[in-house]
This record gives C-alpha cells, structure tokens and sequence, in this order.
C-alpha cells in the first residue's frame, strides 16, 4: 500500500504569500506536492466556509497564508483574518477536525524560504498525524 | 447554455515540460465536460501562442479559456488580452493555472508534478465556467508627481518631470536636499568633484517653476491609489522664515554646539545651523527636540537650559532676564528650591546633574534686576487686588503687572514677603536680597499696603466696593496643625510657625537649653537650625519614620547634621510631660515601620511598651500648617477641601466665588516657593483670560489634555559617548563652628570659574536652548520661535520613492576598534574629510589622539579595509557594489593630496570594476604604487603611540600580514534605511530578502512596485553607483510621465459588491471596511458599497452573515468550484 499522501489546500494572500510561491518558484525550492494552491487578494477575505468546504470535500490540511501583522496591503485584513481563524479553529474541533490540520502562518513576499519550510512541516505532521476523518478516499483509512 | 471551453498547457520551453507530461494533461483535460479543445503549446506567451488562442476562440465558438502556465502576476494579462482581441470579456472567459512556478519548479518527481498539475488544471476548469463579465473602471489621473527623497536619484526624477511640463513635490526629510553624493568629495571613476556636478542639481530643484521643494517635510500619510493619490506632508518646524537670507549671524550668537550630521559628526555645528555652505535652500533651521526635562519639571516652567547657557558663555544678564521670564524671585529661588530640576538632569548619567539651582543663584547674584527687560504694553485699566505678599501674591503681581494691569497688594503683616520673610530663616535667605526682589517687583509699578489684614482692615465686598475687577487669594497657610497630645498647650511649647517668625522679625533668642522639634520636613530644619543660633545648648529632631522617609531637603538634613543636631527617628511623641505646667520632657513611643501608605512611604507602626522620656525644656512641633480660612468666610461663602484649604478649578484657579482666584499654600496646603509660583503663573492666565472674557478657552484646553491621553516619545539629545567626567561643582559654605552663632548666610554660592565649567556640563538635552540671542541677531527678523509643524494634504497621480540608503555602523566589529581607536575611520568620515566643506577644509589629517574633534598631521601610511558588513554572513550576504570603486578611488587621493610617498594597502576580497571606465581607473590606481592585497583584514589594534597594526592573510601568497599604518578606513557597506519598514507600510510596497524595497520584476519591472503608481528611483532598492542611481532615476521619472500623459488609469474591477436582494441591513460590513467604502442606505436598509473607493480586499465579504457582500472575481461559486475541483474528481 502506498504512503498516505496528505491533501493540503492553500488560500493565499496575493501580494505575500502568493508571492512567496512564485519566488520559492524563480528560486527552485523544491517542497512537497501536497500544497494546492488558490489565490485569494488578502488573507481577510477568506470566507469561514471556504476552510469547512475544503474539509468538507476531504482534505487533510487548510493552510492560510497572510501578510505580517503591520504589513497587510489592504492596512488590516490579516488581523481578521487571525480572529477569524482563531473563532473558526474552535468550531472545527467541536467537529472533530483536529486544529493541527488548520494553519494560519504570516509569509512575506520575499519569504520563498519560509514557505518550503512551512509546507514541509505541515506535510510532514500531518502525514504523521493520518488521514483526516472526512478523507473519505485515504488509502487504508479504518471506518470507525 | 452549454460552454464550450479552450484549455491551453504551456511548455515553456522546457521549464514546464521537464517535470510536467504536458501531453497527458491535456489529454486529460480534454476528457473534462465542456473542453472542446485541449492543446500543449511550446510557449503560450509568445505571438503564435496568443494568436493559436484568437483563432481557436473563433473556430471553435470558445465561451471560456483556460492557461496553464507561469504564474498569473507574470502573463495574465497577456493571456486576458488575447481573450480580448478574440471578442470575449477577459474577466467572464479567462483563467489561468499556475504549473510552473507552483508545478514543475518546485516539485522533484516527474509523476508528483504531472499529478498536480492534473489537479489544478481540474480546479481552473471548474472555476472558469462561474466567471463573470466585468469592466474595470476608468479614473483620471493628477499629473503632479510625488519624489520621495532629495538625494541625486530624487533631485533627478523632479527635474526630468519637471522638464516635461509637469509638477514635481519634492519631499526631503532633511533641512537640505543633496544627499549622500553631495557629502563625497570626488566621484569615481572620473574624479569629477561632487560638488561641482551636483550643486547644479541642487540649485535647479530649489528653482525650477515646476518643482515644490519641500525641505524639512515628512510624508506622514498616503491614501487613494494610482492617478489619485492623496498625501499628508508634515511640515517640520523649522523657526526661521522664508525671508532668512543665509547670513549666518545667528549661528554666530548661538551658544549650543551639537556634532555636525552632515559631516557624520567630525565638526561641530550650533543648534541654528545650515548643514553646508552650498546647502538647498540656503535657510537656517533650529534644531529643537523634546523639551529638556529640567525645564518640564521646574513647576514654574523655567527655562533652565537656557540660562545655564547663559552662565555658561557668561552673558549673566540674559540668563537673569531668562529667569525672570517665569521666576520673579530669582535669588530666592536660587537659595531655596528644592530644585527638582536636578533630580530629572540627563547630565546624572554622565556623572552628577548640574548645580542648577546654584547657578541660578549665581546669575542673580551676578546680574542687575534694573536692566531686566519689561515688555513694552499699554496700560490697561483693570484693578485686581492681591491680597497676601508670599511668592505667589508677588507673582501674581509682577506678571499681571507686565501686562499692563493696575495691581495692588494687601500685606497683613507689616514687611511684604509672606514665608519668605517669617518662615524662611535669614541664615538661608539674607532678607536684603528678599529687599531688594521685592523692591523690583514694586519698582514696575505694583502698589502695595502693608499691615491691612483681611477680615480686620478690609471684606472682599470692601474691595469690590473700591472697584477691583479681579481678587486674588494668596494668603498662605500660617496656621499650625496640633499634635494631639497631651499637654500640649503647656508652656514650653511653641509651635515651629511662631517661634520661626519671632526669630526671623526679631531675633529674639528665645530658644531654652534642651530644645526638641517634633517632624522631619524642612520648617522642622529651620526650626531646629534656627533653636541653635537662638541660644539652645542641645537640639533634637524626633521623627516617626527613618530619615529616608524624611521630606526634608538632603542639603538641610546635612546642614542640621553639621551643627550638631541630634536626630532621633523612628519615635513618636505620646504625651508632653510637665512640672508646674512647664514643659520638662516628651514621652515619646517608639515606632517599627508598616507596609506602605497611599503615600507611596511606610507607615509608622507603634511598639508596644517601648515608652520612654525625653527630657527637654522647649518643644517645637512641626508638623505641619494649615489655612486661616475664618476672616474670607466672614463675609463671603468659599467651597473648602476636606484638608480645609479653598478649593479651585485646576484650570481656571476659581474659586467657587466668581472673579476670586486662588493659588499657593491656601489651596495646596504647605508647599514650596516654586510650587507657589507655578500656582501663580495659572492665576495670571486665568485672570487675564477672565478679565477679556475669554474663560471658554479653558474648556478647549480640558478637552483637549484629556484626549491627548499618550506621553509624546522623548527625541532629546542623545548623551555623547565620550563625555569626560567632571565632578559637581560645590558653593562654599561658613564653617559650622562659625555659622552656629550667626543668622550670616551659610552658602556663599559658586565662584565664576566653577559656576561656568558647572554650566557646560548641560547636555543640551532640548536642543535649541530658546536663549533668544538669535531673535536679536537676525537683522532680517527671519526668527520665530513661536513656528509649529504644519500639515498638508497634497493630490499626486504618481509616487517616486529615492530615500536612499544607510550606512552600517561598523561599532559592533570590535575587531576593528571602530570609535575606540582615534584612527579608525568609516568611509563617509573619509569622504568628509577629503571634502573642502568637511572639518579639515579638504586636508587629509590624522585624528588627534586625545580630541576626536581636531586633527593633526598627514598620514604616512593607510589601510583600507573592503567589505565590511558587505558579503559576510554575519552582516549582510550582498555585495555594496560601490566600495571597491570608491577604495580605488580614496588610494588615489590619499597619493595625490598626501604625497606620493604615502604607503596605502587596500585589502580586498575580489575586486569588482564593472562599469564603464572602472577597469580602466583600476589600472591606472594600481600604477600610481598602490598595494594591492587580496585577504579579508582580521583585526586592527592600536599602539599606545596611536599607531595601528593591520593583521591579515594574503591569501595570494598564503602569508599573514601585518602592518603598521597610521590610519584605517573601514568600507562600510550599504545597509536599507532604518526606518524602511515604515516607508513600506506607508505606501503599500514590498520589502525584499536583503532589506531593501523590493522591485515588481528583478528584470522587466525593475522601478516598478506592487502598489500600482508607486516607482523606486536609486539605493532605496539596492546598492548602487551614482549612474545606476540617475538612469533608475530617469526611469521612475517616465513611468511617472507615462502615466500623467496618458490621463486616463484603469482600475481591476475585482472589487465588492452587496446583492441587495439578500442584504439584511446588520452594517457589521461597515465597521470591517478598512477604506470606509461601505455606506448605509437609510431608505432600503441596506448596505451599498462606494465602488470608486472599494479596493477589493474582501473583509466585507469574509464575514458577511447573510452572503450579500462578494468580490467580484472571488465569489462563493468560484471559490467553491476552484476547491472541488482541487479535491473531488
């Protein structure tokens, strides 16, 4: 049986993150191919139900990717952000989605590094941590 | 409708197709309901690619198009063009799928990034078919451009803006514009002198019609976007007017020094200064920060820093006339102020805070009360009637008296001074020079009447009967408190209040032998002091706490202490013990002390059975006076505080009867000379105000302290590190064996030559030391030191961010000995040196050993050092490009203006000439004898004759070195400015790894920034040369000219939208949105958004309860679908 591969989707901020991804890109950094990635204008416009769709349909990890506090394009959109998810990663275990399936990191443009860090890691725990409940496709996932 | 869909993958040439089986991805998506046609292309981007998607729309009837290539911030737009051309709305039919940068570039495995390309392909497909039609907006754009920065690449943009027609701001933080380049000597690798091709510069932009140059200013604030930019500039005060002429007169009267910032601190200026001779605009600025703290904690607000100035270039009577602006007692005060100003001294952190108060004294001493002068007022016919002659009855007057007000003091007492005279004993204040302060005061014209008491000679009906306009309450509080105690009316007691008056009126030696005072502040001193030249043989203070907690002034504890005074402390008094009702002793208890009271000081805590006697003839309590309110009452009702003194507005010093004021010891209790004071500076205002019925000023001034809740941050003059120690200047004091039988004054105050070393001590913290020498100076009147900062909003269409560069400080490589070593020199120090305006007038000299200021001899030998900071892992790993050049270029000077005989060694790591004619003066460097040494330098140590020891590997010939030279320069490198962050947020741009503001594009965009209409000109992006620097310059300057010529700007319309339909009118949007876009709509209940105000951040629609508020481009459907599309199949 093959290895648990992880399903991650990544919502990030255009004018940070986003761009993090292109430059861990230009700069060839290579990290796992777990991370999907859709483009959104600020971290502050991601939607609660965009993170319970995405776990809805099955993925094992949300990472959301905003701008340092400070350095928001749009003056604070991050900080919502950060009470969004704060509120949000409550709901979820109530839901039995574990809170370390849902990541909320700051990424700067300039930050390509960080990004292959912060991918890795992710896909790394959780690739330790298994399938999420919902995954209804994982390999060798046991119906409880 | 169906839709019929194109899907196009990209090889990129082989950048995609390396990892990504293009093939089989679309093949794959081929097999997606709805794609009609799936092709893989070589490069999608190029014109046939373009036109294969053109044709294809045409051909096969398209309604969507998908790319999978490079990242969308690279082709979207080309691709959205393309779509364009074909006859479809961009925004409705196209999508674009990031496989490179987020695919093949960072994926290892061929079958990992062929999969996920498959998969977001997937998520693209699904998306494309929710788009919708949209039309980006059009905005016109201001053709006036913004230049961030006056150094060479800002100065270049505004002219070559202001050469096309268009308006420039030219904004500079400092007092010049010029720049780095304008502090270099010569410019490599031609040698032109700086100055000679970059003041022409200078004086174009302080000329040209089309340039506003604002020197001096700081953007604070940027909104709007591109073509409509609105920014808020802050006119920093400058204090000198547009009418200064350059003279220099003030400067010359001037008497602060600071280091010179323009010469990186080798040359000193005054705080009225012009940074350089050829400085733009040719207009003085002062230099003020934080007021001093030795002046914001004087209660009166005296201009300390000022007259110790004075004292200091010994114009004594400027510094009396300084104090006399807000101290109408100066050598009262320079006698008995606590002084807090010297507990706040910064100079304590040096070594110990200057003698203020003695100085103080010592310019009173020294300078004639008759040549103060008065300001030159009209008489105004308003009576106030002081009554009371205190400190603060005398400073009420004599200000209302500068005014011009009619002023006349009632005096119950029979001599005019109030404490002054009765409680402050003579030995610490002479009564003549109360006399002769007193008689100044009366000398502008103040009337007075002794020995009418209130309540007995006259009512404040009687006053207003004689037709005052105003009365002041200053009577004082002269009415002792009472222990308590038993016996305490027996004879032998005599409260301090009393027996001081009687001694101080009439010398009456009326102390006994054993004599004990009961407190510990400083009427318990004065009286104690007082007992032993009134004949007491033995004199005891008894105190509760320990003499830590005594609120005595230090000085008055020790002088007590060297009269022989014994202190008994931590005991009470319990009882007056008597034979005949005659005091023979006090029982007192003994006390351990508590936990701390709202006082902030331990409480005193009775031991239990640890009664004793003290045997003594006289007792003098001391513990304190309070207010003799009975006579006012008399005939008017007054509000009292629960402490029974009259109770005031603290704005408006009121009281509750209107046109009554009062301040001093009646409405705080006991307090000092100086505190009185402040109370009757309030007076005045309030009195003045009062009497031109402006008493609703106050309201705005309440307002405004309680909205203005945040201490300002404190920008006083840093403390110089190399400070030498000087040691307090101390007064001469009589002998205590003498002074014991005398009422002489004790401190005979500074001598002149104490009094100045003393006054030079002062750090200057505040800057400008508002001494006003300049105002008489300037015969232009061009001084005002009245000018506040200003603010402006201003309309641009564009924005050029030049602000330059910093220079690492080198301090931190200790292995260098920088600022240890005399000789260890950066290399702007260098540069200044080398500059004609610098402190050598262009002579390259050592530095004397022991005065960093001064410099001495040619060197015979000198080291330069390369990189440093610049490509080391431990500073910064990026090459500062400029200093080899520059090192080439200091070996060349230092042979022709030191003589050729002059060793210099440059230690290089590579050395880097890559521009035109670099080369070439490499060569021409290397033949003029200069060595060349390819190895880092390890560490520089100083010989105790000053001369330096070089140790480095030649890495050439595998040797180590080390050299004697007699100078070193360090290249620093070129570090991002230090407050680049702030720049970033201000104006939305990016930062990059290295510090430095990041480009949109390393090739193609490279003075272009993600904020559209915001361009980067010169070393604010990166390090460069003085040509990068102008041909960057150059193109901000079109890109700016590009858009104020075409006018027109088109603005993404990915902005929000509320659907009316679903808007449940909750305004939770309202609060969220950061542009304030968002409006309420009282007539449908619903929100609306401002579309020419929304960015499109989405914060709206992130939290929207109902799912009314959406982004166009980003809503629900799409999201959704891009995210099934990633995760089902």
């Amino acid at each position: 049986m093959s290895e648990f591969e992880p399903k991650i989707v990544g919502f990030f901020c255009n004018w940070c993150t986003f761009t993090a991804a292109d430059l861990a890109g230009t700069s060839r950094l290579s990290y796992p191919h777990n991370i999907k990635i859709i483009r959104m204008m600020c971290s502050g416009m991601v939607d609660p139900k965009y993170v319970i769709k995405a776990f809805l349909n099955g993925a094992d990890g949300v990472l959301i990717g905003g701008c340092w506090p400070g350095d928001c394009h749009y003056i604070n959109g991050n900080l919502k952000a950060r009470r969004r998810v704060a509120m949000l990663t409550e709901i979820l275990k109530e839901y039995g989605i574990d809170e370390k399936r849902f990541w909320l990191r700051w990424i700067a443009a300039s930050e390509g590094t960080m990004l292959r860090e912060v991918v890795s890691e992710m896909t790394a725990k959780l690739k330790a941590l298994g399938p999420s409940p919902l995954n209804r496709e994982a390999p060798g996932k046991e119906k409880k | 409708m169906s839709e019929r869909i194109g899907f196009y993958i990209c090889h990129c040439g082989i950048n995609i197709a390396y990892r990504v089986r293009v093939a089989e991805v679309a093949a794959y998506a081929s097999t997606f309901p709805g794609v009609v046609v799936a092709r893989d292309y070589l490069f999608m981007c190029s014109d046939p690619g373009q036109e294969l998607i053109e044709s294809d729309v045409k051909k096969y009837d398209l309604t969507r198009v998908v790319v999978a290539s490079c990242s969308p911030r690279m082709h979207e737009k080309t691709f959205r063009s393309a779509c364009q051309r074909a006859g479809l709305n961009p925004y409705h039919a196209f999508h674009m799928v990031c496989v490179r940068e987020h695919g093949s570039w960072v994926t290892e495995n061929e079958d990992d990034a062929t999969e996920k390309a498959r998969i977001i392909v997937r998520a693209g497909l699904k998306r494309v078919s929710f788009q919708n039609a949209l039309i980006p907006s059009q905005f016109s754009v201001n053709s006036n451009s913004l230049i961030v920065g006056g150094g060479i690449a800002g100065m270049q943009a505004a002219i070559d803006i202001a050469s096309a027609g268009f308006k420039a701001y030219l904004v500079e933080k400092a007092p010049t514009v010029g720049g780095h380049m304008l502090q270099y000597d010569k410019a490599f690798p031609t040698l032109d002198c700086t100055a000679c091709i970059g003041t022409p510069k200078m004086v174009a932009v302080g000329q040209d019609k089309n340039i506003e140059l604002k020197s001096y200013c700081e953007v604070e604030h940027v909104s709007g976007f591109v073509g409509n930019f609105k920014v808020t500039i802050n006119n920093k005060a400058r204090y000198i007017k547009t009418n200064c002429t350059g003279c220099g007169d003030c400067a010359k009267v001037c008497p602060v020094d600071f280091p010179n910032e323009w010469d990186v601190n080798t040359k000193m200026r005054k705080a009225v200064y012009l940074s350089f001779p050829q400085a733009v605009p040719v207009r003085y600025v002062i230099d003020k920060r934080t007021t001093a703290p030795c002046r914001t904690s004087c209660p009166a607000g005296t201009n300390v820093q000022g007259y110790v100035q004075m004292v200091k270039i010994g114009n004594y009577q400027q510094a009396l006339n300084i104090i006399m602006e807000r101290l109408p007692l100066p050598g009262v005060l320079g006698r008995v102020c606590p002084h807090p100003c010297e507990t706040d001294c910064r100079r304590a952190l040096v070594d110990s805070a200057v003698s203020i108060r003695d100085l103080k004294r010592f310019a009173a001493d020294h300078a004639r009360l008759e040549d103060v002068p008065l300001p030159e007022v009209e008489e105004i016919d308003k009576k106030i009637a002081v009554i009371g002659s205190g400190p603060v009855g005398l400073t009420v007057a004599y200000y209302l008296r500068r005014k011009g007000f009619k002023v006349c003091i009632f005096e119950s007492m029979e001599k005019p001074g109030g404490m002054l005279r009765t409680g402050i004993p003579d030995y610490r204040l002479p009564p003549a020079i109360l006399d002769q302060e007193i008689g100044h005061i009366l000398s502008t014209g103040v009337t007075i009447k002794t020995g009418m008491a209130l309540g007995r000679d006259f009512t404040l009906a009687s006053l207003k009967d004689q037709g005052f306009d105003a009365i002041f309450l200053g009577i004082g509080a002269h009415v002792p408190v009472k222990m308590n105690i038993e016996n305490e009316d027996a004879d032998g007691v005599v409260d301090a209040v009393p027996f001081l008056r009687k001694e101080n009126l009439e010398k009456a030696g009326s102390a006994k032998k054993r004599v004990v005072i009961i407190g510990g502040g400083n009427v318990a001193m004065d009286a104690a002091r007082v007992a032993v030249r009134s004949g007491a043989q033995s004199v005891s203070v008894v105190y509760r706490r320990t003499e830590q907690e005594m609120p005595a002034d230090h000085e008055e504890i020790e002088g007590a202490k060297e009269e022989g005074i014994n202190f008994i402390t931590l005991v009470g008094p319990k009882k007056v013990v008597t034979e005949n009702g005659r005091v023979i002793g006090i029982e007192c208890i003994k006390n351990k002390l508590g936990p701390v009271d709202a006082g902030g000081r331990r409480r005193p805590v009775p031991i239990e059975g640890s009664e004793y006697v003290i045997a003594c003839d006289m007792i003098i309590p001391a513990i304190g006076q309070s207010v003799e309110t009975e006579p006012v009452l008399k005939d008017t009702h007054f509000d009292l505080t629960a402490r029974g003194t009259f109770k005031v507005d603290p704005f408006t010093m009121q009281t509750s009867e209107p046109g009554v004021f009062a301040a001093g010891d009646a409405v705080t209790g006991p307090a000092t000379v100086v505190e009185a004071i402040a109370g009757g500076h309030k007076v005045v205002k309030a009195i003045e105000r009062y009497l031109n019925h402006e008493m609703d000023l106050f309201d705005k001034e309440r307002k405004q302290q309680e909205e203005n809740t945040k201490p300002d941050e404190k920008n006083f003059v840093p403390i110089p590190e190399d400070a030498a120690l000087v040691a307090r200047a101390k007064s001469v004091f009589i002998e205590p064996v003498t002074r014991k039988s005398s009422f002489e004054e004790v401190d005979m105050g500074l001598s002149e030559a104490s009094a100045q070393s003393d006054a030079g001590k002062c750090l200057n913290c505040g800057g400008c030391c508002e001494c006003k020498l300049c105002v008489d100076a300037c015969k232009a009147k061009a001084i005002d030191h009245d000018i506040k900062d200003e603010r402006e909003i201003i309309d641009v269409g564009s924005i050029i961010i030049a602000t330059g560069f910093d220079l690492l400080d080198p301090t931190p490589m200790t292995q260098y000995g920088y600022g240890k070593y005399a000789n260890v020199f950066t290399n702007l120090e260098f540069e200044r040196l080398s500059n004609a305006t610098g402190p050598t007038l262009g002579k390259l000299l050592k530095r004397d050993l022991k005065d960093r200021m001064k410099f001495t001899e040619p060197p015979k030998s000198v080291a330069i050092l390369h990189c440093i900071g610049s490509r080391d892992i431990n500073y910064h790993e990026y090459c500062s490009r400029t200093c080899c050049m520059y090192a080439l270029k200091y070996a060349h000077l230092l042979k022709d203006k030191c003589g050729h005989g002059t060793m210099v060694y440059n230690f290089y790591i590579d050395m880097r000439c890559f521009g035109k004619g670099y080369e070439e003066f490499y060569k021409k460097v290397q033949s003029e004898g200069v060595r060349m040494i390819r190895g880092k330098v390890g560490s520089i140590t100083e010989a105790t004759n000053g001369m330096l020891t070089v140790v480095a590997e030649d890495t050439l010939s595998c040797r180590m070195l080390e050299i004697e030279v007699d100078m070193a320069i360090l290249c620093t490198a070129m570090e991002p400015r230090s407050n680049a962050q702030d720049v970033m947020r201000k104006f939305g741009i990016g930062i990059g790894a290295d510090g430095f503001f990041q480009e949109e594009h390393p090739k193609l965009a490279p003075v272009s920034t993600p904020s559209s209409g915001v361009f980067l000109a010169g070393a604010c992006q990166g390090p460069k040369d003085i040509p990068d620097t102008v041909a960057q310059a150059k193109g901000a300057a079109a890109e700016c000219m590009a858009l104020s010529a075409k006018g027109i700007v088109e603005v993404p319309p990915m902005i929000s939208y509320i659907d009316p339909d679903v808007c449940v009118g909750c305004q939770v949007c309202i609060v969220l949105c950061p542009y304030s876009a968002i409006e309420f709509d009282y007539f449908n209940a619903i929100s609306v958004v401002n579309s020419a105000v929304c960015k499109g951040c989405g914060s709206c629609a992130g939290h929207c309860p109902s799912g009314a508020a959406k982004v166009r481009h980003f809503t629900d459907q799409q999201i959704f679908a891009e995210i099934d599309g990633l995760l089902l199949n």
